[in-house]
């Protein structure tokens, strides 16, 4: 068995821009473990541009920005095991991990890094009622097909939900000459940004209809037609409002679920509102020296954010190397009732935190505040405020108490 | 004439609400940055978008490298330059900033590569 | 044309049990499916019990089939490498009415041989299985799981094995005797087999082959049922299958079964379907699933949902729609050398082996054929490598690299296992086959991070063009072609932006 003084588990954006930003804090020992034949995670397949402008103040395509960081891990030489999947981890940080070329390995880490990314939600997770024929795919399978392995998936097709991966697809499988006959989302509102719906639909004439859902899946062999319902306001189909869309492909974009099956196996517990780990202002899970950072720890709109915040894990990570603990964090953060998503879930007090959430539905002229006990710590007047947007915001150490929990709320 | 954008220049996707009268903005509001009313006006005289795609590589580890072009060309111009992409086949190795296809159709821009392929 | 001794009619989990049967004579054996795969329909569509055999009126052949295939499976469930748990089930109750039925099948059980079963108090039921209601219950310890797909490839491999000869996307179209020649043309969508027996184990279908050969077309009806399919997490709370009494009848309603992988099965409703093949899932008994399954499963929550199913039992009724028992007929004088099984249902699973021996003993008291001193009942089932200890994974790997590579995240299925499954004896090569023998794409993430790698292998390894890549039905193509190819793409059409 081997000791590692910190593992990263993914190669993706997150785990690449820790590794960077973990060597030059001084840490040496470093091993990225990446399932796939490459490391760069997602970005490989999504060839759109519109990377970087936070990151890097230019924008890039998810190849061109993914090799940003790939280049920078190699001429630092961070060693990275590709091919390579890691298959438990335990609470006292050793990692088992699986590969052809090295067979079954088993590494002590002094610190682990968990940056497994997310993965999308399914047919079946959302139970369409319907047959089960070819032909549906979720959106980033069909990136995968068109983008890396050059095979159309279709020609006539129906994009259920309007995350940015399904808007993204709807623009890319119609240049490559497919018939895209509309996006529809089940909420009022479009849950991806708003510049995709405007330069991946309103561009190519691709219809939006918000407040409809798929209501029931046709065709034995390969799909042949899907029919589409209006909802109510519970987003309930409402009857005669059906229609029938012949079509031979239909992509799902209806979410994104951060991928954590290694981090429940490590012992570390869940935050219910984010499905993601419970971290604390330092990224560290409940189980002492394992931290989370990225899609693993909530879905991000934007990689930009998700390297800023992994390069921000690696300042505590390699603090706990060295240091062999981190403060305690025992205040609570709290959100209200228009607050989703809200990380991290409890902090000391002691050291700046970064606190990220989203609004549960579109709001305009609303106000944050963020509150330790009696003391407002900020407040933010924003005119509009979209599900799709993460909102991070910043406090600084100083202004902090060690007594109080944090309070985030939204109002109207 | 009032007529409303979203900005696609960065993510925060401002709704920009433009004064028109003709081709000429008599006034702009609702964008957090210059950027904005730079996308507006050239979005009223001639929108202009860039595409992001694949070319076929020849004896790859991969079977297509990405490409997207160098700069913007006029949107009703896309399925034009898509045509012309479609007839591409380049040989391995390719490598991220190469040129596939200098000029295309003589709009100023170039189709290049954003992912490294290997020969297999 | 093809000539064999024996043509079997369907490769559900009866046809691969007939033929797996018969390869102990030396016979040559086929067998027909209009599907690409075994257990295409009803066989895979169900809950999975080995039934004990308490509901059913003594003295049937289901009453019989069930208790015998139930006293013989450990032994079965070794010999083809066939995961399977003897778990035991909870029939639970609430009132008075629930007990005086439960104590009813109780003695219907007894009666048919059923060993073991008890009524137990609100502490028992505690002890066996916490998660479980009900104010009392049956104990019933010889219920057990199995994977009926499962079993239904082991049966039809072990088959494949022993020289049975299976094919595919062959539906029987029709039936010719001809009676000089002591032999029947059997016509199917590809080609026309000439065989001396026929088989019927048709199933949805045995009604329509059964009036082809000669028999009755029986009117049969279809109890379509929905299911949801709940992750390995919610897998957890439920050790032991827990159903509700038995309503006056026999029937269980909405009900929770562990499946031998962890995962949970929510359902089935019951409701009547005309149509043969209607496997669709509907909104509104998937949200009826949803409100009764959470009565008999506290746990039914949505983040567990991964996906649903429907199955249909096409049962045999007669004019009053009365339920009958299974036909197991054969009728040398007007209709010789065949055997006609029509009707077989719930528990056919369970039965499969006693149905299948008594359909081959009809014909081996006609037929004396000698016996196969090769047969070799045993089929190999290597460990999965999710089930290895890390030692054992560890000597795999070393023994075989592409054990070390992860194609199936969710199940931790390996490269090694999805080459070998490409390659099962039967040449089943659509995803789904793949899927159903290493549960590659059967997890969470349901093929998100596999199944563009699981295609990839299966044109490699067969040499085939992606565009030949099936889902699961001959029709189910799951590429329109390249994105890019060498030529010009005449198939890509111009698209229109807007002005």
């Amino acid at each position: 068995m081997k000791h590692v003084d910190a593992i990263i588990v993914g190669g993706g954006p997150a785990g690449l821009a820790a590794a960077i930003e973990l060597r030059r804090k001084g840490i040496d020992d470093i091993l990225i473990l990446e399932r796939e034949k490459k490391p760069g995670g997602i970005l490989r397949q999504c060839i759109h541009d519109g990377f970087g402008l936070t990151r890097f103040g230019e924008t890039l395509s998810g190849p061109e920005y993914a090799a940003r960081f790939v280049r920078e891990a190699e001429s630092l030489e961070i060693p990275c095991l590709t091919d390579t999947t890691v298959l438990e981890i335990t609470p006292d940080r050793h990692v088992f991990a699986s590969s052809s070329e090295h067979g079954m390995m088993e590494f002590e880490a002094g610190a682990i890094i968990l940056a497994m990314g997310c993965r999308e939600r399914t047919r079946g997770a959302i139970s369409i009622p319907g047959t089960r024929p070819a032909g549906v795919y979720t959106a980033g399978v069909a990136q995968a097909y068109i983008n890396l392995k050059n095979k159309m998936v279709g020609r006539r097709v129906i994009i259920l939900g309007s995350g940015d991966i399904g808007m993204i697809m709807a623009r890319r499988m119609t240049l490559e000459g497919a018939e895209v006959l509309g996006v529809f989302e089940v909420q009022p509102y479009a849950s991806g940004l708003p510049r995709n719906v405007e330069q991946c639909l309103n561009d190519y004439n691709i219809p939006l209809s918000l407040s409809h859902t798929v209501t029931d899946i046709r065709g034995t062999d390969r799909l042949e037609s899907v029919v589409i319902s209006e909802v109510d306001d519970h987003m309930q189909p409402i009857p005669g409002t059906e229609k029938e869309y012949e079509c031979d492909t239909l992509v799902l974009s209806v979410g994104l679920i951060p991928e954590n099956e290694l981090t429940w196996m490590a012992g570390a517990e869940k935050d219910p509102g984010t499905s993601g780990p419970a971290v604390d202002e330092n990224y560290q899970t409940t189980v002492p020296g394992i931290f989370a950072a990225g899609n693993v720890l909530h879905v991000h709109d934007l990689v930009d954010f998700v390297s800023l915040e992994a390069e921000a894990l690696a300042d505590s990570a390699a603090r706990f190397i060295t240091q062999g603990s981190l403060p305690e964090s025992k205040l609570a953060v709290r959100g209200g009732e228009l607050v989703g998503g809200l990380t991290p879930s409890r902090i000391s007090g002691e050291s700046d935190v970064t606190v990220s959430f989203r609004v549960r539905r579109p709001l305009r002229d609303c106000t944050v505040e963020i509150r330790q006990g009696e003391t407002v710590l900020k407040r933010r007047k924003m005119a509009k405020a979209l599900p799709a947007e993460m909102i991070q915001i910043k406090l600084a150490a100083d202004k902090l108490n060690t007594t109080d929990d944090l309070e985030v709320t939204v109002s109207c | 004439m009032l007529r409303e954008f979203t900005c696609i220049m960065c993510p925060q996707g401002c709704d920009i609400s433009v004064e028109l009268e003709g081709k000429t903005i008599k006034g702009i509001s609702g964008n957090k940055c210059p950027k904005g009313e730079a996308y507006v006006t050239q979005e009223i005289e001639n929108p202009m978008r860039n595409i992001a795609t694949s070319v076929l590589v020849d004896g790859g580890d991969l079977p297509l490298a990405s490409v997207r072009l160098s700069g913007v060309i006029p949107k009703d111009r896309i399925f034009d330059v898509m045509a012309e992409i479609r007839k591409v086949e380049v040989p391995a190795p390719v490598h991220e900033g190469d040129v596939v296809i200098a000029d295309v159709l003589g709009l100023g821009v170039d189709v290049i590569v954003t992912k490294d392929v290997e020969a297999a | 044309m093809e000539q064999w001794d024996v043509i079997v009619i369907g490769a559900g989990v009866v046809g691969s049990a007939v033929a797996r049967e018969l390869a102990r004579y030396q016979l040559r054996v086929a067998v027909l499916e209009k599907e690409l795969d075994v257990a295409c329909g009803n066989s895979s569509r169900n809950t999975g019990m080995l039934h004990a055999g308490f509901t059913y009126k003594p003295g049937t052949l289901k009453a019989e089939c069930a208790v015998e295939g139930n006293k013989e499976f450990d032994q079965v469930a070794a010999e083809l490498g066939v995961p399977f748990k003897r778990t035991g089930k909870l029939v639970v109750g609430f009132t008075d009415h629930d007990m005086e039925n439960i104590l009813k099948f109780k003695a219907i059980g007894e009666q048919n041989g059923v060993e073991g079963m008890r009524i137990i108090d609100k502490a028992e039921i505690e002890s066996i299985e916490p998660h479980a209601g009900g104010e009392f219950a049956m104990y019933v310890p010889s219920s057990g799981i199995l994977d009926p797909m499962a079993y239904t490839i082991a049966l039809a491999d072990n088959a494949a094995q022993n020289g049975v000869k299976f094919f595919f996307d062959r539906k029987v179209t029709a039936i010719e005797r001809y009676i000089a020649n002591n032999c029947y043309l059997v016509y199917t969508s590809q080609q026309t087999f000439r065989t001396k027996w026929v088989i019927n184990c048709a199933g949805a279908y045995a009604s329509q082959i059964s009036e082809m050969l000669g028999y009755p077309n029986y009117p049969v009806r279809g109890f379509k049922g929905e299911y949801f399919v709940l992750d390995k997490k919610a897998g957890q709370f439920l050790k032991i299958p827990v159903y509700p009494a038995p309503n006056d009848r026999g029937g269980f309603s909405t009900h929770a079964t562990p499946t031998v992988d962890g995962n949970i099965l929510v359902g089935p409703d019951s409701y009547v379907t005309e149509d043969w093949e209607d496997y669709k899932c509907t909104k509104d008994h998937l949200d009826g699933l949803i409100r009764d399954g959470s009565k008999m499963f506290k746990q039914m929550r949505r983040e567990y949902f991964i996906r649903n199913f429907a199955g249909i039992r096409w049962k045999r009724v007669d004019e009053e729609g009365n339920v009958l028992d299974f036909k197991l007929e054969s009728d040398q004088q007007h209709n010789p050398n065949t055997v006609n099984l029509v009707g077989i249902e719930s528990p056919g699973v369970t039965c499969a082996l006693p149905l299948a021996r008594r359909a081959v003993a009809r014909l081996v008291e006609v037929e004396k054929p000698s016996v196969n001193e090769h047969f070799n009942p045993h089929r190999p089932a290597p460990k999965r490598f999710y089930d290895m200890t890390h030692e054992e994974q560890a000597a795999a790997i070393a023994e075989d690299p592409e054990y070390g590579e992860i194609v199936c995240r969710c199940e931790t299925v390996t490269r090694a296992e999805i080459r070998r499954a490409i390659n099962n004896p039967l040449g089943v090569h659509t995803v789904t086959g793949i899927k159903n023998r290493t549960r590659a794409t059967m997890g969470r993430c349901q093929g998100g991070y596999c199944e563009t790698r699981i295609t990839e292998m299966i044109e490699e390894e067969l040499g085939i063009k992606p565009t030949d890549v099936r889902y699961n039905h001959a029709g189910s193509y799951m590429f329109t072609g390249p994105v890019r190819s060498g030529k010009t793409d005449d198939s890509a059409s111009e698209g229109s932006v807007s002005a």
